[in-house]
């Protein structure tokens, strides 16, 4: 089983070998990450079978850590965890990554630096597939940072534009705010059990005290938060969509912001022994998915659309932990990373046949665009949880979860949820899609663009069934939904997708932007606005930070410069005083006097010339007085 | 027996070491003290062999005597616009001679608060081949990131020594 | 019977060490200032040694970190000459009283 281990090393190697390469180079090796990737899927499928048909005895199926260093009493180690759930974020991980690359060699055909363009993704790829391999909660966190910085430089890969740049630094610094947090739950995990290991602290949690459970588990949500993009932490997403389409595609939809609901799934034990963090996931999940919902309605910007359903989506699943129904978040992440990279991958189709990001500016492209015309609705539909497709399965084992846990309110927000998810998919497919076209010079897609495309789809289409096998794989009862919540979530996707088309669908409508904006004006503004989350950073944090800066940097010049240069000042006549005084009195007593004087005189000015020797004789009267030091307190 | 040996090898080495150190200091002649310098390093071989550590004592020979010496002479030979340059007055430092005496007074201090805790030379002594056994298991990785040292000391110094002029 | 402890090595070692600081403040001539360093390392190589055969002589702890200060102090002479030929190249000097461009 040892062959594990490749499945992160390939990656991790093409990028070794990419990164040092000239760019000429690495623009003509780019087929080395595609390879790399390609082979981890290989490997994955094997790992995957070998894990088959999972349930609970198959725990940790192969286990293996490497020592790397010893900090205090503490062996850290890398180590290799496969149990069903890291098979099954394996194989979507390796799936989704082969098909962005492939993807990605026709859309990045033409960028000077695509080399650098495999490098990154592929490290990328190497670092998630470690994370969902590691072992313990300090490999997870290391693979957790390479990830962020993957983030940073796909979303910056255009940094001569100020968009991605801003952007790229934003949601490093957002994200960081979150990794604090793991940074501290990681100290407190060490200092309370001694050890990073699943095993070890995951079943240890159930006899911690209360608040030490809370403040892990909470310290990881909110990690997690920043990861996964919920609120109040969101910010940086929608703006992330500066990147290469297909790096959002990956990172920014499929993987690494599904990392946090990953964490919070493996660190269950603890949310359980808390019992309040799985109340605040919840809650965050909840909120989440409303408001993220709500801000995708109103965006104009393709991208934006599919960033903030991306969140809401994010949020359904840590909705899902929260009412203790992790099998279904987990099957939603699955479901989602399939069809929201679906979702992207068109989007990139789309944006690269008509040249700009902005709805309003298309309209009518299913005429010229068949192909991705259906590929991308099979996805919205997928996302609105339409039957039989797979959004359907997941949506509806999450909305059973909630009822069957007794959190009615939940269930019913989250419905309503599902009722805005359903409408924004219908404007978004029925804005781009239908209408009257806007330009008829639109190309379809080439085949290597189409073709992941086609993977991805029959996936998202049929891998619903899988669900309640999903379950039994890992090792929970399997069924299929129940069928009033069936009917119920159906009826509101399709009330929504109705009203969605009636507004925008219908071939009789003024496509109208102004409507809505007119008929609910204030509250069109709340949301436009983002419900303000942007603004109030800017003005609580931002904005006094960088005022606080200022001041600082003012009484710096004014005062702390100032006392520096009167002392020097201060230092200068004190100086000149005893030039003079060398020079008047001691020079006119005794000549040896003198002599010796203007020596020491001579020495002195030295230190004031910036010598060489005279810093190195410093160094050494330095080293001897230390000595001395360890000497006489050592007597 | 084997202790007298020592013993006598030991003073006479030390005599050599402590000969070679003043003789390259009061030497005037610069070429004179990097021989003088040569000389100290291969009496401190000599003392490794008297220590066991023969490997050390054979590195000794080789990095000092053999590449740091030339490349002494290398530089000093490169450095010199004329023959005369070469001899230079002996400079006498007061501020280096206190410097000095306190250090050599608070390493007295030191010594002989640290006795001699261990009188005899333990017997038993592993050999080379023990050496690089261990070198090669337990201090792998502290030698291979010494390899990558002297590689970054090789390409800096090839860096600032280059000839023409970087824009 | 003479006896030779691991003081008579730690004497000659400090010895070395101060004539080496003696150099290394006194000589005003870069090179000469380099070779007083190298006589400080081999100073503290003989030190390491002899504490590693008196202490430790079955795991040559100090051997081990001797062949490391080596390594280092090797690295150290190579620079440093480059160094004193880039200077030289630069001044065309290589007295350490004339270099005073450190000054802010």
């Amino acid at each position: 089983m040892a062959y594990v281990a490749l499945i992160p090393l390939l990656p991790a190697l093409a990028f070794a070998v990419l990164a040092p390469l000239s760019r000429r180079a690495r623009n003509r090796m780019r087929w080395l990450g595609v390879g790399a990737v390609g082979a981890s899927l290989a490997l994955s499928l094997v790992a995957f079978s070998s894990v088959w048909p999972g349930g609970q005895d198959a725990d940790a199926l192969y286990h293996a850590s490497w020592p790397i260093a010893q900090v205090g009493g503490a062996d850290l180690s890398l180590g290799l965890l496969l149990d069903p759930v890291s098979a099954v974020m394996l194989l979507v991980v390796t799936i989704v990554a082969v098909c962005v690359q492939l993807y990605s060699l026709a859309y990045m055909r033409d960028d000077d630096r695509v080399g650098w363009y495999f490098g990154v993704l592929t490290l990328f790829t190497a670092a998630m597939l470690a994370l969902v391999l590691a072992d313990n909660f300090f490999m997870l966190y290391m693979a957790w940072e390479v990830m962020g910085l993957c983030s940073y430089l796909l979303i910056g890969f255009w940094h001569e534009q100020e968009a991605p740049r801003r952007a790229s630094q934003k949601a490093f610094l957002t994200t960081r705010v979150g990794d604090v947090g793991f940074a501290i739950a990681l100290a407190i995990i060490y200092a309370t059990v001694g050890s990073f290991e699943f095993t070890a602290v995951l079943g240890a949690a159930g006899s911690w005290a209360p608040g030490v459970a809370t403040a892990i588990a909470l310290l990881l949500l909110f990690a997690a938060m920043g990861k996964s993009a919920q609120v109040p932490l969101h910010v940086w997403l929608p703006d992330a969509m500066a990147g290469p389409t297909p790096a959002s595609a990956l990172i920014h939809a499929a993987t690494m912001v599904a990392a946090g609901v990953y964490l919070v799934g493996r660190a269950l034990p603890i949310f359980e022994a808390s019992g309040v963090a799985l109340s605040v996931t919840m809650l965050v999940g909840t909120i989440t998915a409303l408001l993220g919902g709500l801000m995708a309605m109103v965006q104009h910007d393709i991208k934006k659309v599919l960033a903030y359903s991306t969140i809401s989506q994010l949020g359904y699943m840590f909705l899902a932990i929260g009412v203790g129904g992790a099998v279904a978040g987990t099957f939603h992440l699955v479901t989602h990373a399939f069809f929201k990279s679906l979702l992207f991958l068109g989007a990139g189709v789309i944006i690269h046949a008509s040249h700009t990001q902005d709805m309003r500016e298309m309209g009518g492209l299913g005429r010229h665009m068949r192909w991705t015309a259906v590929t991308f609705g099979i996805g919205a539909l997928a996302l609105a949880g339409v039957f039989p497709l797979s959004g359907f399965w997941s949506k509806d084992e999450i909305l059973d979860a909630a009822w069957n846990g007794g959190h009615y309110a939940v269930f019913f927000l989250a419905l309503a949820a599902a009722f805005v998810t359903a409408f924004y998919v219908a404007r978004l497919w029925f804005r781009v899609f239908a209408g009257p076209a806007q330009t008829d010079d639109l190309e379809e897609g080439p085949a290597t663009m189409l073709l992941p495309m086609t993977v991805l789809t029959v996936i998202t289409a049929t891998i619903g069934f899988a669900a309640p096998a999903f379950s039994s794989f890992l090792g929970h009862e399997g069924h299929w939904p129940d069928p009033l919540i069936a009917i119920s979530s159906s009826a509101v996707a399709f009330a929504g997708l109705g009203v969605g088309w009636w507004v925008y669908g219908r071939r009789d409508a003024a496509v109208d932007t102004n409507m809505l904006k007119e008929r609910a004006g204030l509250v069109y503004t709340v949301i436009e606005r983002k419900f303000y989350f942007d603004d109030i950073y800017e003005h609580l944090i931002i904005r006094p930070y960088i005022w606080a800066a200022e001041a600082l940097a003012r009484f710096d010049s004014e005062h702390v410069d100032g006392g520096v240069n009167g002392v020097a000042t201060a230092w200068c006549r004190v100086a000149e005083a005893a030039w003079w005084f060398d020079v008047n009195v001691v020079d006119r007593m005794v000549n040896e006097v003198a002599h010796a004087a203007r020596v020491a005189g001579s020495n002195m000015r030295r230190i004031q010339t910036g010598g060489v020797q005279v810093y190195q004789r410093y160094v050494l009267g330095a080293l001897v007085l230390f000595m001395l030091w360890i000497v006489v307190k050592g007597a | 027996m084997t202790e007298t040996v020592n013993g006598v090898a030991f003073i006479i080495l030390a005599f050599a070491c402590i000969g070679g150190a003043v003789g390259m200091l009061t030497t005037r002649h610069v070429v004179h003290a990097a021989f003088w310098l040569l000389e100290v390093m291969v009496a401190v071989g000599g003392l490794y062999l008297l220590l066991s550590a023969e490997f050390l004592a054979v590195v000794q020979i080789l990095v000092y005597a053999g590449a740091v010496s030339v490349l002494l002479l290398f530089v000093i030979m490169l450095t010199l616009r004329s023959r005369e340059d070469a001899v230079r007055p002996v400079e006498i430092s007061i501020g280096g001679g206190v410097l000095a005496a306190v250090f050599g007074v608070v390493m007295y201090v030191a010594i002989a608060q640290y006795g001699d805790h261990v009188a005899q030379m333990p017997a038993v002594v592993p050999d080379t081949a023990a050496l690089g056994e261990l070198l090669f298991s337990r201090w792998a990785l502290p030698f291979e990131v010494a390899s990558l040292v002297l590689l970054t000391a090789l390409v800096g110094a090839v860096w600032w020594s280059r000839e023409d002029d970087r824009p | 019977m003479m006896q030779v402890g691991p003081s008579a090595f730690l004497a000659l070692a400090a010895v070395l060490f101060t004539l080496g600081l003696y150099g290394a403040v006194a000589r005003k001539s870069a090179v000469m200032v380099l070779m007083s360093l190298e006589l400080m390392a081999v100073a503290v190589n003989l030190n390491l040694v002899a504490l590693s055969r008196f202490i430790t002589p079955s795991e040559m702890t100090g051997q081990f970190f001797a062949i490391f200060t080596m390594v280092v102090s090797a690295a150290e002479i190579g620079l440093g000459l480059a160094l004193v030929l880039a200077i030289y190249r630069q001044t065309r000097t290589i007295e350490l009283s004339s270099i005073d461009e450190l000054k802010g």
